[in-house]
């Protein structure tokens, strides 16, 4: 032990570690996106919704496999009345939806209004990057939501399975692109639509409502003229239907476009006008994102 | 002496449509702690977005740190850090994450953007409230935060955009006091503001700015005058204006005020001697600082 010591002030030390440049910033841009959409060091009632939503989106699969264990111990001849992946996206595809209109505002409107975008400016990374990553963060929250579900049905149906778990995942093996086709689908068909709001509108609540006010209204006004008029060429309404596009394409995907008794379905427009639409939405929504934000940085 | 220029401009202009911001503007700025003078409107912070990449120039060059500001954009931004005038910050997250978040948007890596936000968030005093949020934070605190996101990735150079806005009287003394310290970390500094005397604090070079032309540009020395005496007469001083002119002083007088500076040697003994010599009586005496500020409103005609 000793009676004297000593205060070092160290004052100042320069950094002469990594940098990544443009890397760590796309890095840390989408990380930020991801933790922002779910709350995570934000207050609590920031984290209420999002967690409520996922746990929605993944608790039916959960009874689905829980049922199907339950059918085959007790009833092995009995026939599960839930459907496999194909109606699971439709289940899934309201909770991604509301998720959607929540998540896409959250991740543009306050970088906007608090100016926090003059840092992204200053920084190695370009106006392109910035709307690529938030965009990004939401696909890949979006198949976070999509597929969760679907590998935790994947899995537990391929458990119960008679042939064996392994022979079931080979033989199912099949589901796994069409999952991963539909889940793009919903993505491509909620997303860009959302962040297109949510990039000419100046506050978090308005753009939430502007979103599921168009894509309801949209849908309800396609339905009502599909059935209020004999007009010729009425059915082109459905292509209002924002809403159910999604879900016709994933139907024709699955090959279970019979199940379909949306707006669009109704309408008998074919699938491929719906993936069109789709396309069409997206790419016009990504190019007005990114002429916004070229304006902005 | 002085390094090679860290800052140039080459005929420099930039227009918003048919409102010309910068004209012509050509200066090389070498390295040290550099005030960018102007009136509101004067063309700052076009030059700062100009030197950031986030505006393309109309006409002309610039370089950062050796780099075109227009085709080296990302290399630029990875050496330099940025204090806006305006609100940047994120409300609903604590300070310590923030600076987490600004050195990891410069290309930190993730443990050393956490170790240098913990460094940094104490160098500008705030280590007490890093774990607060930012939207409880007072004015002072903000703009303390503001600038430690423009230096938390140890930047060669800074801009800092009117870094004193909205500050009461003892923030602006923090502020300053944090600026002046730059320099011996090692950080060039452009510090942009229509407060002048800010600029004399802080800054050892200027580059005056006025309606979008380059008015004059040198070391701090070049413009301010320290040693200039004034001088209040109780009579006619032009015994003792006379005597001062033979021993070659610089004169100004106007009634019984009278302005005295000299090429060489201290003021005072000249006026002292001159009113012991010629027997003047005086109300008062005492030094006349030339501020910036003269110097701006005497070269912008204002």
């Amino acid at each position: 032990m000793t009676d004297q010591g000593a205060v070092f002030d160290l004052g100042y030390v320069p950094y002469e570690g990594e940098r990544r440049g443009r890397r760590g910033a796309l890095a840390t841009t989408y990380r930020d996106g991801i933790a922002r959409v779910f709350g995570v060091r934000r207050r609590a009632r920031k984290k209420v919704l999002p967690w409520i939503l996922l746990v929605i989106s993944v608790l039916p699969a959960v009874v689905f496999v829980g049922f199907a264990f339950l059918l085959s111990t007790f009833a092995p001849e009995a026939e599960s009345p839930f459907g496999g992946h194909a109606e699971y996206f439709a289940i899934t595809a309201a909770t991604v939806f509301i998720f959607v209109a929540l998540a896409a505002p959250e991740l543009l409107i306050p970088d906007r209004r608090e100016g926090v975008l003059a840092i992204y400016s200053s920084r190695p990374l370009l106006p392109d990057d910035y709307v690529m990553i938030r965009s990004a963060s939401l696909l890949t929250v979006i198949a976070i939501f999509m597929l969760a579900p679907q590998v935790l049905m994947y899995i537990g149906f391929a458990a119960l399975d008679d042939a064996g778990f392994f022979s079931a995942l080979v033989t199912n093996a099949g589901e796994i692109p069409k999952i991963l086709l539909a889940t793009g689908v919903y993505a491509l068909g909620y997303a860009p639509f959302a962040l297109l709001i949510a990039t000419i509108t100046k506050r978090r609540g308005a753009a939430t409502g502007t979103y599921l006010g168009v894509v309801f209204i949209g849908t309800s006004l396609a339905a009502a003229l599909l059935e209020a008029t004999d007009l010729p060429g009425r059915r082109f309404a459905a292509l209002l239907a924002f809403a159910d596009h999604p879900g016709h394409v994933s139907n024709w995907i699955f090959g279970t476009s019979g199940l379909d008794d949306n707006v669009v379905a109704t309408a008998g427009l074919d699938p491929w006008v719906s993936l069109v639409t789709i396309l069409a939405i997206a790419a016009v929504s990504g190019a007005v994102v990114v002429w916004r934000y070229r304006r902005l940085m | 002496m002085e390094g090679a220029a860290i800052l140039t401009a080459r005929d420099l202009g930039h227009a918003y449509g048919s409102i010309v911001a910068l004209h012509s503007v050509d200066f090389d700025l070498p390295p040290g702690r550099i005030g960018l003078v102007g009136a509101n409107g004067a063309g700052k912070t076009t030059l700062i977005k100009i030197l950031l990449g986030i505006l393309t120039p109309t006409v002309g060059t610039a370089s950062v740190l050796g780099h075109d500001a227009t085709k080296d954009t990302l290399e630029i931004r990875s050496r330099i850090g940025y204090m806006p005038e305006d609100d940047c910050l994120p409300l609903d997250i604590n300070a310590a994450q923030f600076l987490v978040q600004a050195a990891g948007l410069a290309g930190l890596p993730k443990d050393a953007a956490r170790q240098r936000a913990s460094d940094v968030l104490t160098l500008v005093g705030l280590e007490e409230e890093r774990f607060r949020r930012i939207g409880g934070f007072s004015t002072g605190m903000k703009q303390r935060t503001k600038l430690a996101q423009a230096i938390v990735h140890d930047p060669e150079l800074v801009l800092l955009d009117e870094p004193t806005a909205g500050l009461d009287p003892e923030g602006r003394e923090e502020m300053l006091d944090l600026i002046s310290r730059l320099g011996g970390f090692g950080i060039n500094v452009l510090v942009s503001s229509h407060v002048l005397g800010d600029i004399e604090r802080t800054c050892d070079r200027v580059l005056m700015l006025d309606g979008g032309r380059v008015l004059d540009s040198g070391a701090l020395s070049h413009f301010i005058d320290e040693d200039v005496v004034d001088v209040e007469t109780i009579d006619d001083p032009d015994a003792f204006v006379q005597h001062m002119i033979a021993r070659g002083a610089n004169v100004e007088s106007s009634g019984v005020h009278v302005r005295v500076s000299t090429a060489h040697g201290d003021p005072f003994d000249l006026v002292r001697d001159a009113l012991a010599a010629t027997g003047t009586g005086i109300r008062s005496m005492g030094p006349k600082s030339t501020s910036l500020e003269d110097v701006f409103l005497g070269r912008s005609g204002s």
